[in-house]
């Protein structure tokens, strides 16, 4: 099915950049014909060499695979309800959290409602029961089921304090901030952050705080030292005239540069942000513009970024399109970013058949390759085949 | 094939915020409905800070919306006015410059003839609660009369007052004492009789590992005739006669079969034919008090969820209602006593416009613990209870909020 990928047409804008379709590849999964989509839930174990994502059929079943990124093998490892003892009430959409890695060489994931069910029949016994953390290993194949979160409430996100391995969690659709420390099978619900609509993304720094936004898009960290919530007192960059709606919706992927102290943003109102972090206090933000050149029949919050990767050569990488947000109608495209010189450069195009939505934050492997959870559209009825996109703008890749 | 179709713009509404959302449900989103952000850490506005803003007691005066909040922790509550035509937080009473050592105000306001305002307090881990005097200036500055410990020890849980015989009646925390203050002579006096009892006790705490906050009385109210009504354990609806001081239980609460031990009452309002109408926390039941005969009726459950946290009377002379709480959400209801019955309202979702959002951002409530009547029952003001709580309000006209 994916052989029409081999179509890919490559703009003539690539330029000095040298960047062929040698230098992508789309790469199955193996053994689930039902695979519909994946969202956000990948992740790299740098421990073992391996891409982990969670692939849902969209309804009731989640598989985890993980991709060897030295043998190229992809291995389904079974069901999420069978791995983690799930009971049919306890029914699991997908994973929506990124799948992160602990000091354990443990994969920390949580689970999501992801269907109809979840948002119509809500608290209710027909409904969505809760969300769950879990933990799989890339090597012994261990599985474990972490337990809840909050009840009827789904986890969109988690990370990880690397130092301590607490987790942190944000909750769905009420967007509560839960610190979960697996040590104490303690779990602190330290209250609700945000507004009508959940931003979907937490990420850490290199001391093991946690960074949310607030409903006014202002940056919260979770001071992991002394356990106690801080809150930005300025906004994130904005366009002017962005949407409510997108303001409280906060970012949507980031990319850590740890050599140069920096943590790139993009936000649900389509800037690209440089985020540097300091261990105490919020830290240093800089406003690097939009995420494409201005066009005259995109409004500049419009375009839709839910994914981000950062090369070995120090620049951005990321698919612009999804969910009905594009920014060339009906085409997905591949955008490189230089934070110096702040040029974009469109890489590739794609109609929506062959490639349709990516996500995924900071997701490398030790050759410098990036990977993303991309999936194409079958039809116009939501039907749609998931894969996983391996990247590397500097040399050619395999599958 | 049609439920992928449904999801798909399902997930185009939720999740890309792209065109129109397919919903099989609706929030309630009245024209005219909006937000007032009372609630921001780390801000030069007028807000409260993080855990000391769960809104807890609400009243409106003229165009001011008062408030009393609770905390978590050893934190203080505020006192606070907003104001319901600028849409906006006028005036910050930090509780600890005026009592120290207390946490919460959850009790309400009685409100006296004079427009005083009177509320009790329940203090940190070690202290006693105190039954406070609030009056709002035309300025809207708040001035904090204190008024002493009804009971040494204990808080105050629920209150309620009289104005014919100057009284107030409250009941203690965490014991449940019944407790009445003369507001000429400024005196106290504790019923100790009406404490919970040793043998509930053993039921509720022993048993059932109920904590005081889940089976005392909550809310009470005064009916025309003086008498005061509330709830003792175990499900009791009881009347309190200050003519001979006397407590009558008049019946049961409404139940769910094998949850009565749950029963209390936690929400109370008064309609103008002097009906009374309250609410069940154990499973959530409405129901109506004719004070004249006694008789109670059962009006049902307006959600699924446990609790009712409260009631008011809006101009179009329906009763406004909070149904459920967590874990699951709170829906905002209506009742309709000559046809309507029940409305599920649902989730209100408001928009809130404020410095730094003026474009306005939309507010979804989720867990609302207080809800009140404006003076001329033309706005519906409830007030939110959660780490960071905001207000939300709408209004109502000639017969239904506006669609």
């Amino acid at each position: 099915m994916l052989a029409s990928l081999c179509q890919v047409w490559i703009s003539p804008a690539i330029g000095q950049q040298k960047i062929s379709k040698e230098n992508i590849a789309f790469i199955k999964y193996v053994g689930f014909p039902d695979a519909h989509s994946t969202w956000d839930d990948i992740g790299y174990s740098k421990r073992f060499g391996k891409v982990v994502v969670g692939v849902t059929n969209h309804v009731d079943k989640v598989v985890l695979f993980d991709y060897d990124v030295t043998t190229g093998k992809m291995t389904n490892n079974g069901s999420l309800a069978d791995r983690a003892h799930l009971r049919p009430f306890q029914w699991q959409g997908k994973i929506h959290s990124k799948i992160i890695e602990g000091k354990d060489g443990y994969m920390y994931f949580s689970t999501d409602g992801g269907e109809s069910r979840e948002e119509y029949f809500m608290e209710h016994p027909a409904g969505y029961a809760g969300g769950f953390f879990m933990k799989w290993h890339p090597a012994t194949n261990d599985f474990v089921n972490l337990g809840m979160g909050m009840q009827y409430e789904s986890v969109k996100d988690i990370d990880i304090d690397p130092v301590s391995g607490k987790l942190f969690g944000v909750s769905y659709p009420q967007v509560h901030f839960l610190v979960y420390d697996p040590a104490k099978n303690s779990m602190k619900d330290l209250g609700r952050l945000g507004s009508s609509h959940v931003p979907r993304v937490l990420f850490t720094d290199w001391w093991g705080n946690c960074y949310y936004v607030d409903w006014r898009q202002r940056l919260v960290k979770y001071q992991t030292a002394q356990d106690t919530l801080l809150f930005a007192r300025e906004s994130l960059p904005a366009f002017e005239g962005t949407p409510g709606e997108k303001i409280v919706t906060g970012i949507t992927a980031y990319a850590k540069d740890q050599k140069n102290n920096v943590i790139y943003l993009i936000t649900y109102g389509a800037k690209i942000v440089a985020f540097y972090p300091q261990k105490d206090g919020i830290g240093r933000v800089e406003d690097l513009g939009g995420v494409a050149d201005s066009r005259p029949d995109v409004k500049p919050y419009g375009p839709y970024v839910p994914n981000l990767n950062i090369g070995d050569n120090g620049k951005l990488y990321y698919f612009i399109g999804g969910h009905g947000n594009f920014l060339i109608k009906d085409r997905t495209v591949m955008m490189e970013f230089d934070p110096r010189t702040r040029k974009h450069t469109i890489i590739y195009e794609y109609p929506v058949d062959q490639l349709s939505e990516a996500t995924g934050s900071d997701t490398k492997d030790k050759f410098g390759n990036l990977y993303f959870a991309g999936r194409r559209q079958l039809d116009s009825h939501d039907r749609s085949e998931p894969f996983l996109i391996k990247f590397n703008p500097g040399k050619k890749v395999s599958k | 094939m049609k439920i992928r179709f449904i999801k798909n713009l399902l997930v185009l509404g939720l999740v890309g915020l792209a065109g129109p959302v397919f919903a099989q449900y609706s929030y309630f989103k009245p024209l005219e409905g909006f937000g007032i952000e009372a609630s921001l850490s780390n801000t030069s506005l007028k807000r409260m800070p993080m855990y000391r803003n769960a809104i807890t007691s609400l009243t409106v005066q003229k165009d001011y919306i008062i408030g009393g909040t609770t905390a978590t922790g050893n934190r203080a509550p505020f006192l606070f006015v907003a104001s319901l035509s600028k849409r906006e937080m006028l005036t910050l009473k930090d509780l600890n410059d005026e009592v120290p050592g207390q946490t919460s105000i959850r009790t309400g306001f009685f409100r006296a003839e004079d427009k005083a305002l009177y509320a009790g307090t329940i203090a940190t881990a070690t202290g006693s609660g105190h039954l406070l005097r609030v009056v709002v200036g035309a300025d809207a500055g708040i001035q904090v009369t204190d008024l002493g410990t009804p009971v040494p020890g204990e808080g105050v849980f629920a209150l309620t007052g009289d104005d014919r015989r100057k009284m107030i009646y409250g009941i203690s925390y965490p014991s449940g004492f019944f407790f009445s203050y003369n507001i000429v002579s400024k005196s106290f006096k504790v019923y100790k009789n009406s404490g919970v009892t040793p043998a509930d006790l053993a039921i509720l705490v022993h048993e059932y590992h109920q904590k005081p906050e889940e089976f005392l009385s909550g809310a009470m109210i005064t009916d025309g005739q003086g008498l005061v009504y509330t709830s003792q354990p175990i499900n009791r609806l009881v009347v309190f006669n200050p003519a001979d001081e006397s407590f009558t239980t008049i019946t049961e609460l409404p139940a769910v079969w094998g949850r009565r031990t749950l029963g209390r009452t936690e929400s109370w309002t008064k309609t103008a034919d002097g009906l009374l109408y309250g609410g069940n926390a154990g499973d959530g039941q409405l129901f109506q008090l004719n004070p004249s005969t006694r008789k109670v009726k059962n009006l049902g459950k307006p959600a699924m969820m446990n609790r009712l946290r409260g009631l008011c009377v809006g101009a179009d002379g329906k009763l406004y209602g909070l149904s459920g709480a967590l874990p699951g959400y709170v829906h905002l209801f209506s009742y309709n006593p000559s046809d309507e019955g029940f409305t599920d309202l649902g989730n209100p979702q408001f928009i809130l416009k404020a410095p730094g959002i003026e474009q306005g951002i939309e507010w979804r409530g989720f867990q609302l613990s207080t809800i009140t009547a404006s003076e001329d029952g033309k706005y519906i003001v409830m007030g939110e209870d959660e780490a960071l709580s905001q207000l939300l309000i709408f209004p109502v006209d000639n017969g239904s909020p506006k669609e």
